[in-house]
């Protein structure tokens, strides 16, 4: 294809707004409302521990430590743990409607104030992965997540809003993709970024980090075989681990290498669950692979499992 | 691009306004977060971060990706409190150690691992009061208060051998803080 300043402003209308199944987005809306609801419930035995009155950090001292006008309910609501409880319920319940997708929207508002909340109330016990979740959160506000698989579909369907041309179901609209794509361009740059602070570190470079990864005892999930604990074998882990998150980073946005890309991802994160102890990490950056699958491929996929499971095309709910 | 007026009864610049506003919001954002995460110190990087840091630490858009960079966490460690009570004996606590957990409750209390590994860094004291108070109240009785919290870090250095091999070295001690524990701790 040639490239001309002309063609710039077309290849962008098209990339962020031509119209598409809104399947990718659905699926990942479900994966990520799962995802919230498992972080919560793994924290649910210290929800005072880490956010109550009497917490590890206090609400002053956090708001001492990292300064700055935050978006964070418990600096609004009353200071008693039966509100904080109240908040955690509610924060539970919205990822659980925003899972079903019944009130997308606003249960998507919700789960993006509640979770940048709880991780202003406490920076200290956030990962990476729940980062990601923040960001995904921000652009999913913005997303059509509930145009399919969700609840909010069925009932426009039942209400008549959605035309149906079957008894069975109705065309899902395409949607314009813009907040999906921001959720792509943030995974990518996550692995960007990595890939920069990784080139920077002598200890990457010269092949060192990953042998202090390995041994660090609080880290270590399974057991990993002595041979590919040799400094050989955690050299070439490490060059390949810069490697390929420049791929994700830089080559995910070529389509012909994309499949290819999220399938050795895809191996690269579950050995990381297999290997290292960071909950949920792997899970919530694999996640956002979903929206990197092309809807068509998607669509085929749904059909395909509809076929074998129903013995009927349907298009997805 | 085409707009869907057919469906509302808007004025003309309204879907107008909205493709506009979506397409700075995009510029806006792209910019930003890359300038934000890509750990570069050549203009424009450095300004960007700085002007769009209030909005970030606002809007929760604030991010770092530097996994294990640049140097992993370089020795074993954990966190300890001696608790000397007012009767003047004295218990050891330790924050949860994941080595020491089952699977599941590796999956729980994995948080108290992150936690544990920021209050051992120096630039981090300003939490260490916060931390002692907690202890004190989790290992007080009514009848026989915590009198002093002493926090201790305790750390073995991993040091590569060029054959590859592992020993873990001895475990050295750092008081991290001595904290008078008040009467108003408690409460």
């Amino acid at each position: 294809m040639k490239w001309t300043l002309r063609s710039l402003p077309e290849a962008w209308n098209r990339f962020f707004f031509a119209k598409q199944s809104p399947l990718p987005m659905a699926l990942f809306r479900i994966v990520y409302g799962l995802l919230v609801i498992a972080t919560l419930l793994l924290l649910r035995p210290d929800w005072l521990a880490w956010f109550g009155t009497h917490a590890w950090i206090s609400l002053q001292t956090m708001q001492t430590a990292e300064p700055g006008t935050r978006i964070n309910l418990f600096t609004i609501i009353p200071q008693s743990d039966g509100w904080i409880y109240a908040l955690f319920w509610i924060f539970l319940s919205s990822a659980i409607l925003l899972t079903v997708g019944l009130f997308t929207r606003i249960n998507s508002v919700i789960v993006f104030l509640c979770l940048t909340s709880i991780h202003q109330r406490n920076l200290y016990i956030t990962h990476g992965g729940d980062t990601f979740l923040r960001l995904a959160g921000f652009f999913l506000m913005f997303a059509p997540t509930g145009a399919a698989l969700s609840l909010d579909r069925l009932l426009r369907i039942w209400r008549g809003k959605t035309r149906s041309v079957t008894e069975q179901a109705a065309p899902i609209e395409p949607q314009r993709p813009w907040a999906q794509r921001m959720i792509q361009i943030q995974l990518s740059l996550l692995y960007f970024a990595a890939f920069c602070h990784k080139v920077k570190s002598p200890a990457w470079l010269n092949g060192t980090a990953l042998y202090y990864v390995y041994h660090l005892d609080s880290l270590r999930r399974f057991p990993v075989p002595a041979w590919l604990l040799r400094p050989t074998m955690l050299r070439w882990g490490g060059w390949s681990a810069i490697a390929l998150e420049f791929a994700l980073g830089v080559l995910i946005w070529v389509k012909d290498l994309r499949y290819i890309l999220l399938a050795i991802g895809l191996l690269f994160h579950l050995w990381l669950e297999y290997s290292l102890n960071i909950a949920l990490f792997q899970w919530d950056v694999l996640s956002g692979y979903i929206l990197f699958v092309d809807p068509a491929d998607a669509s085929r996929a749904w059909n395909w499992i509809k076929l074998r499971t129903t013995g009927r095309r349907v298009d997805p709910a | 691009m085409k707009v869907d007026q057919e469906k509302h009864n808007w004025p003309k610049w309204i879907p107008k306004a909205n493709i506009v506003a979506i397409n700075l919001f995009l510029i806006f954002h792209i910019i930003a977060i890359t300038c934000w995460c890509v750990p570069l110190d050549v203009p424009p990087f450095p300004q960007c971060r700085k002007l769009v840091r209030p909005y970030f630490l606002w809007a929760g858009l604030f991010q770092a990706w530097d996994m294990f960079a640049p140097t992993p966490w370089p020795s074993n460690s954990y966190v300890e409190a001696t608790v000397i009570y007012k009767d003047g004996s004295r218990t050891t606590w330790s924050f949860p150690r994941m080595e020491q957990l089952s699977l599941t409750d590796r999956y729980f209390k994995e948080r108290y691992r992150k936690f544990s590994e920021v209050i051992q860094i120096d630039d981090n004291d300003a939490l260490w009061p916060d931390v002692a108070r907690h202890i004190a109240r989790l290992k007080s009785t009514p009848s026989n208060p915590a009198k002093t919290i002493i926090l201790i870090r305790w750390f073995s250095p991993i040091i590569p051998h060029p054959d590859g091999s592992y020993q873990p070295e001895a475990w050295d001690r750092h008081v991290l803080l001595g904290y008078g524990v008040r009467p108003e701790d408690l409460q």
